[in-house]
């Protein structure tokens, strides 16, 4: 058997699954709420329940996005000129024939998309607890009315790039799921992908 | 059914507020704690247990070229054709149209969300003891059965009528008002105003109109989440169809 590596700590793998369910949660809710989707009735039992739930999976989503700072948020920030070759190449999803540079831990492409969902999270989780919560001031109707824009251009781009994601770290890119599951790979995958990070950490 | 509407004419009222009191009755809505502050307006605003009330206004010639008048305005939901409560709120009936074109609300379906008091362009939706949306439903339960509102059954003067909504309007052409208030606003509100002024003299705002926010939203958002999601889980598979994934012995180091 080829020699793994783990990528992924018990945490992370935890902490990303809260991440994903409760976003499931708040997006199935979400389109209910925005088309009145009455079948989900037979989910949440009413609309007034799956407010509720809609409210406290915020809470989850929230919380476990600030939780993956820790994980992913200063390898993100760190951008180099073998990021802008990544993705000037396309990561090499455009042509078999394309050779990318090494990578961090994350791909330059897992970088910006990681930045976009913490924007993107962060925007949705603080108009909707404006929403939620409507602070005592004189112009809360404004906030509201904001808030509710905010919160539905974050919802519109998370449901386009979440599928875009599930599709990369699944059918995409055989290999990837299981870092989900087991938090590990195998080390001369890990070395075609992620070369920079691997010597990094000394894994030969 | 034709579309029922109040016509409002400011100029017959003498600020009696029966209207207020046979609201307050036949919808059995409790007495709001008030104080003396010295006008005809009391409560000073609409409360969840106030659906209509009497806008009192004082123009001296101060504030008037033509001296001094007491307006009184009886206000309430205007009854919007496009109404912005109705297009926010996320909850199905919760707010929903009479055969009459009234807005009226179901509290068992109200989830509490307030957000059609952000959309509302005429400040009127409250919320009561329990967050329930709480607001003048025009008795849809009497108009349903062929009666009038209770505030247009009790209104002495005039001041407060009802009727079919073509029939109101041509009769306050008859009576020299060229221009109703309401008549073409939000696709025609349900309650109209004979106004002898500017509406701003009546504290009324010129052009009402639905917050452009949520109308974007509601145009734009709201059909861009059906598409973006669809799109992306589209180009998904159109990528997985033309290029197909990265399979482990395709994946090249750069060398």
């Amino acid at each position: 058997m080829d020699k793994m590596i783990k990528k992924a700590t018990a945490f992370e793998i935890v902490n990303h699954w809260a991440l994903a369910v409760s976003f499931f949660v708040l997006a199935i809710t979400g389109f209910g709420f925005l088309f009145h989707l009455e079948q989900l009735n037979s989910i949440f039992g009413s609309f007034n329940q799956m407010r509720v739930v809609h409210n406290w999976a915020g809470v989850v989503f929230a919380v476990s996005l600030v939780l993956t700072v820790f994980d992913y948020l200063p390898v993100s920030l760190r951008f180099s000129s073998d990021d802008v070759t990544w993705i000037l190449k396309g990561g090499g999803y455009f042509s078999k024939k394309v050779k990318s540079p090494p990578q961090d831990r994350l791909n330059a492409g897992q970088k910006l998309y990681y930045l976009a969902i913490l924007l993107l999270g962060i925007a949705a989780a603080a108009s909707g607890l404006v929403i939620w919560l409507r602070p005592d001031v004189s112009d809360i109707k404004k906030w509201v009315l904001l808030s509710h824009l905010i919160h539905n251009i974050s919802f519109d781009l998370l449901v386009i790039a979440i599928p875009l994601h599930i599709y990369l770290a699944s059918l995409a890119n055989p290999g990837t799921f299981r870092i989900m599951v087991y938090g590990t790979v195998p080390l001369d995958w890990a070395k075609k992908r992620h070369e920079k990070w691997i010597k990094e950490i000394g894994a030969e | 059914m034709a579309r029922k509407a109040l016509l409002i004419s400011p100029e017959l009222c003498i600020g009696c507020r029966g209207c207020q009191t046979a609201c307050k009755e036949w919808n059995q809505l409790p007495a709001d704690k008030t104080t003396e502050t010295g006008t005809y307006e009391n409560p000073p605003d609409l409360t969840p247990y106030l659906y209509n009330k009497i806008h009192f206004i004082e123009m001296s010639s101060v504030n008037s070229e033509r001296g001094m008048r007491w307006l009184f305005v009886s206000q309430r939901c205007m009854h919007c054709d496009d109404a912005g409560c109705m297009k926010i709120c996320p909850a199905p009936d919760a707010l929903f149209k009479t055969k009459e074109g009234i807005v009226a609300f179901n509290k068992d379906k109200c989830i509490g969300c307030k957000l059609c008091i952000a959309a509302c362009p005429f400040d009127i939706p409250r919320y009561d003891a329990k967050d329930k949306i709480s607001k003048c439903h025009l008795c849809y339960d009497r108009i349903s059965e062929g009666l009038m509102p209770a505030c247009a059954k009790t209104c002495p003067t005039g001041a407060i009528s009802y009727g079919d909504r073509d029939t109101m309007i041509g009769r306050a052409q008859k009576a020299g008002y060229q221009k109703l208030y309401g008549e073409a606003d939000l696709g025609g509100l349900g309650v109209l105003y004979a106004f002898k002024d500017a509406p701003k003299t009546y504290d009324m705002n010129e052009h009402p109109a639905i917050p452009e926010t949520v109308v974007f939203w509601h145009n734009v958002l709201k059909p861009l989440a059906y598409i973006g999601l669809g799109g992306a889980v589209a180009a998904s598979l159109l990528h997985y169809i033309v290029f197909g994934p990265k399979k482990d012995e395709e994946v090249k180091k750069d060398g």
